[in-house]
């Protein structure tokens, strides 16, 4: 979505008029809801946490800088969101098996059938990985390699420097393999 | 991390490039981070998932509000309403207090029993659990 036409629309919606939020929630509801899956660890909890920072967000729109982005002021509304929620429900990060929700795609056009078939057996694997490394580790990962942020819009959504995102994502990504190493995957 | 991101720049792309060629440990950690990458990216919704939309929902959370704001008002309005007509109107003194005691009295317990609910829900432990 075009930035000129969000600020339309939060400005509508900053009248009062819910229905001009409509487009937003559409535009963001998918990105938003793989964030909140790789946070979550299940469909039922990332739902509803998403919905939450909706309606957290259209309640602060009368705070919100109109100068900026919506997206990564939005991003930031539903990681706190999720963290919240993981605490107040006390839940450790309760992973779902998502085959019937996540499916495996070649990330790279080139890539070849016998390499997606052999990848494809990890996919489950990284998934489950993701269940133990900290949450603040998760959380990187997710912005950077579920959802494709810049390091830029991870450093706004998070509130750190870029280079503080650069080091945790390389601790992150440690971590996450020696996950994976100890669950008996096999990298060169 | 930034050049495994595609964030580097030119000069530090080709630095780390050199290095690599040289050092076997950097390229063999630059060949499993990406292999994982390329895991998590292929990570990917399937496309019934993405035809559920939480707008409805959404929606209906903003919308209560103004819902509940507009019942409470109009009730108050007619109730106010209502009392006045009925202590202006003719009638014995006695007859109108009877019926306003009875009046205040039911609703001196209807508020004791929902402040009692509210204040047993937000101590409730399960309160937080789906059914």
């Amino acid at each position: 979505m075009r930035p000129e036409v969000e600020r339309e629309l939060i400005k509508k919606c900053r009248a009062g008029d819910s229905r001009f939020y409509e487009p937003l929630v559409r535009a963001y509801e998918q990105p938003g809801l793989r964030v909140a899956l790789g946070m979550m660890g299940n469909l039922d909890d990332a739902r509803d946490s998403l919905q939450e920072a909706f309606v957290k967000a259209f309640n602060a729109l009368g705070r919100f800088d109109i100068t900026r982005a919506f997206g990564p002021w939005f991003f930031q509304i539903l990681r706190n969101q999720c963290r919240d929620n993981l605490r107040s429900r006390q839940a450790r990060f309760r992973m779902e098996a998502l085959d019937e929700n996540l499916e495996i795609r070649p990330a790279d056009p080139k890539t070849g059938p016998d390499r997606l078939q052999e990848r494809s057996a990890v996919k489950a694997t990284v998934w489950e990985a993701l269940s133990m490394i900290s949450e603040e580790h998760r959380e990187i990962i997710v912005l950077k390699e579920l959802q494709g942020f810049r390091y830029s819009e991870i450093a706004s959504i998070l509130e750190i420097p870029e280079g503080t995102v650069a080091s945790r994502l390389f601790h992150a990504r440690q971590a996450l393999k020696d996950a994976l190493v100890d669950m008996g995957v096999e990298y060169p | 991390m930034r050049y495994l991101d595609g964030e580097a720049s030119p000069e530090e792309r080709a630095r780390i490039e050199s290095e690599a060629a040289g050092s076997t440990e950097l390229s063999r950690d630059l060949t499993v981070f990406r292999m994982m990458k390329e895991d998590l990216m292929g990570l990917q919704f399937s496309p019934e998932l993405r035809r559920v939309s939480v707008w409805d929902s959404v929606h209906s959370q903003l919308t209560r509000p103004i819902g509940w704001i507009l019942l409470v008002i109009g009730t108050a309005v007619w109730v106010g309403y209502g009392a006045y007509l009925y202590a202006v109107s003719d009638g014995e003194p006695f007859e109108k207090m009877a019926t306003g005691a009875i009046v205040i009295g039911i609703l001196l317990l209807l508020v004791s029993v929902i402040w009692e609910q509210y204040r047993a829900w937000l101590t409730d432990p399960y309160k937080d659990i789906q059914r």
